[in-house]
């Protein structure tokens, strides 16, 4: 999953990003990938907070990949979850678990997914940041992550959540307790010297604590990250000083 | 192309091909009836275009997709570093940290006044007594104004500054033109840009026949909420976010066709309420939200001074801004550091892009077709590849413009200087009165001679010497007689060839 890091599956990736160098395209390029390697044969939900379903149909359809005839198979569901995020925060605040009726939802579709179709399902949260920032608190977001996680390993699911760093070089308490779960993070960062038409950042990945030792992952430091320039549609890799601008 | 040609006009011999061509121009000329797909092939590729687009004023394809409608801000500098213009279905936030200046307000009433000229609809949000008299205070265009004004003023301007310093240049550049800093409305139609004029404001029946026609909305919302019966300040921004609900659930109930314009000027003044950082994201989240709904809406909005910094949200305030709109610029402008002002006396302030939109690409459409930013000449294409331009605003007499930034001429790194500027201001003069106490040794410096050209050492004007008075007080000779302008000394470099040290600059 994921070239050319070649991620395994069953997994939970922690993706960061920062405002200049947004980790759409890793999104992208996980959704695609698994489509394209699974088939049919395993189930893909993807819970958005900000984006809608129209733009993940635009920039996958330029990778040949039809949303529609997925959501027609039943083998992609899309979950808005702005409505609920929005209601919950107005009233209910103290009345429970706020995501408890999105875990059920999610775990229903899992089921469902196991019964009809082959496991290795997908999951990606997108984004988590967004919740924290619009009212929800940071242990109602830890338990929902937790819960996923456990949801996720128990289905042999991908877990996959993406969180802003606004604070570089800050770690948020969030991105603390995020990390902890991780079995991977991807680092996406921007360029120290600003934006350019041939690099729009760099990727990095670091095995999180739950990472197995003897994993053929091979891991990126920040100091050896990999580069990509952005597409309308996918992102190109390569690695640093081998740009068209350099050769 | 003649094995295409219906038979009637084909011809063997080349003296009566030019006749046949003819007979072919006069024949397409005519209308086509019943001709068969193999008697004369004709392309049938038709540019994919949504028929949708065409009908919307004020609108057209985005050139980065075809399923991106934009429309223009009011400013053609601006609509470049969006990438051709605003997309409608996106939010676009201008932050303005300047107290004592109002650029961000102009951006706003320039988008207003863009809407009412393209006959699009617009709503207003009134953050201040009365909406309608902040629509009366936007600026308007000239009727008779030429199609290509902004780039002719922006010369008009730089005339005067030009003559009194007439830089030589080099023969072979001569032919060249001037350097351009910044992009005017030529390439798109009035219809979809409009050059306004500041001096010039809306017409009164404008604003009127806007009202009658159902054109112009404004949302006096805030005047009628009492700030002190607040239990909470989220309820302001949910009363604001549901009448823009109903205003488009009415115009979507009455199937429109038409654009419409939602302008939000100074979020977070006092109008509004003590807000929290909290309430604002959630503001702009559910704005964007109500956006995505209904993809003929666009909003633009601008953010109170004391809002539009850290200091007031905190470590990445504006990084969650930016996360939470689909625009975000910041108009930081020179008033309040008067230093920058001296050291970029042609600006007014800086830009800075935090996030541009694009709704069905990864990719900006800014950042593949935006002249200003530079990023668009890459090497493949045989453009150099460097980083993204920096971007400057400033408000000359009759509009805002928005160019890139560059080193005045007296201060670029190219030109080796051996003598202090002559604009040099008193910033750099006490720099150099700092730089000067500390003592350099001989063997630091680079050997390098100035000789003054002979020829205008004897030209050079002998300055007058102060005389002193029986009170002490000194005054100059020649005091009334016009002093001749000084001629700069041609300045000449010469090498020694026995200390070919390097040079310490």
């Amino acid at each position: 999953m994921f070239s050319p890091f070649d991620l395994p599956e069953d997994i939970f990736l922690l993706i960061t990003d920062e405002l200049p160098s947004p980790a759409d395209f890793a999104l992208c390029q996980c959704l695609v990938s698994h489509i394209k390697e699974k088939q049919n044969s395993s189930l893909r939900v993807v819970l958005s907070v900000s984006e809608s379903l129209t733009r993940w149909q635009s920039i996958l359809a330029k990778s040949n990949v039809n949303l529609s005839q997925q959501i027609a198979a039943k083998t992609f569901h899309f979950i808005d979850i702005t409505p609920m995020a929005l209601v919950r925060t107005d009233t209910d605040k103290v009345h429970g678990n706020p995501f408890h009726a999105l875990y059920e939802q999610i775990s229903s579709l899992l089921e469902e997914g196991n019964r009809d179709l082959s496991p290795g399902a997908l999951v990606v949260l997108d984004d988590i940041s967004s919740l924290e920032w619009i009212g929800f608190s940071t242990s109602d977001l830890l338990r929902l992550c937790r819960a996923l996680r456990a949801l996720c390993l128990k289905d042999q699911a991908t877990l996959i959540i993406r969180h802003h760093i606004v604070t570089p070089g800050e770690l948020d308490p969030l991105f603390r307790h995020l990390h902890s779960l991780c079995t991977y993070h991807l680092d996406i960062q921007p360029l120290n010297s600003g934006r350019s038409g041939d690099v729009s950042g760099q990727i990095a990945l670091h095995s999180g604590p739950n990472a197995f030792p003897q994993s053929a992952v091979k891991t990126r430091q920040r100091s050896a990250a990999l580069q990509y320039r952005l597409t309308d549609g996918t992102a190109i890799f390569f690695e640093r000083g081998s740009s068209r601008g350099v050769l | 192309m003649l094995d295409c040609v219906p038979n009637q006009f084909q011809s063997s011999s080349h003296g009566q091909v030019t006749t046949s061509y003819l007979t072919l121009e006069r024949w397409l000329d005519s209308p086509v009836r019943h001709i068969s797909s193999s008697q004369f092939i004709m392309s049938s590729f038709k540019r994919k275009s949504s028929s949708k687009t065409q009908s919307l004023p004020g609108t057209r394809p985005s050139p980065g997709s075809i399923a991106t409608t934009i429309t223009s801000t009011g400013i053609p500098s601006l609509d470049d570093i969006l990438g051709g213009g605003l997309p409608l279905s996106c939010s676009f936030v201008v932050a303005a940290p300047d107290p004592h200046s109002s650029y961000g307000e102009l951006v706003q009433k320039t988008f207003v006044s863009q809407g009412l000229a393209c006959k699009q609809d617009v709503l207003v949000l009134g953050s201040d007594q009365d909406a309608l008299d902040w629509v009366k205070g936007c600026m308007w265009f000239h009727s008779s104004a030429s199609s290509n004004p902004s780039l002719e003023e922006d010369a008009e301007d730089q005339k005067p500054a030009d003559e009194e310093q007439k830089i030589k240049i080099a023969w072979r550049y001569e032919q060249m033109k001037q350097f351009q800093t910044t992009v005017g409305s030529t390439s798109v139609s009035e219809d979809f840009c409009r050059t306004f004029d500041l001096t010039t404001r809306i017409p009164s029946f404008t604003i009127e026949k806007a009202l009658n026609d159902g054109q112009l909305f404004t949302c006096n919302v805030l005047d009628t909420l009492d700030p002190t019966s607040w239990s909470e300040c989220s309820s302001v921004t949910q009363t604001v976010l549901l009448n823009i609900e109903d205003v488009l659930s009415q115009r979507s109930s009455k199937i429109l066709n038409t654009p419409l314009r939602i302008c939000i000027p100074g979020l977070g003044s006092y109008a509004w309420g003590d807000l929290r950082t909290q309430d604002i994201l959630r503001f702009l989240y559910q704005l964007r939200a109500i956006l995505r709904r209904n993809p003929l809406a666009c909003a633009s909005i601008g953010l109170e001074s004391h809002i539009s910094t850290d200091t007031w949200g905190g470590p990445g305030w504006i990084q969650k801004l930016g996360w939470m709109c689909d625009g975000l610029i910041t108009l930081d402008a020179f008033t309040t550091n008067p230093s920058l002002s001296t050291l970029f006396p042609s600006h007014h302030g800086l830009v800075h892009i935090h996030t541009l939109p694009s709704p069905h690409t990864l990719l900006p459409s800014s950042d593949r077709f935006s002249t200003l930013r530079g990023l668009s000449a890459s090497v493949a294409e045989g453009g150099n590849s460097s980083g993204e331009n920096n971007l400057a605003f400033k408000c000359t007499r009759k509009r805002l413009i928005f160019e890139t930034m560059h080193l005045d001429v007296e201060g670029g790194v190219a030109e080796r200087r051996t003598v202090p500027a002559s604009s040099s201001n008193d910033v750099l003069d006490n720099y150099n009165s700092r730089v000067s106490s500390i003592p350099v040794p001989k063997t630091g410096l680079a050997s390098v001679e100035v000789e003054l050209d002979p020829g205008s050492a004897a030209k050079a004007v002998p300055t007058p010497s102060p005389s002193h008075d029986d009170t002490g007080a000194s005054v100059v000779e020649e005091a009334q007689a016009p002093k001749p302008r000084l001629k700069k000394a041609k300045k000449t470099v010469a090498f020694r060839s026995d200390r070919p040290d390097l040079y310490d600059f």
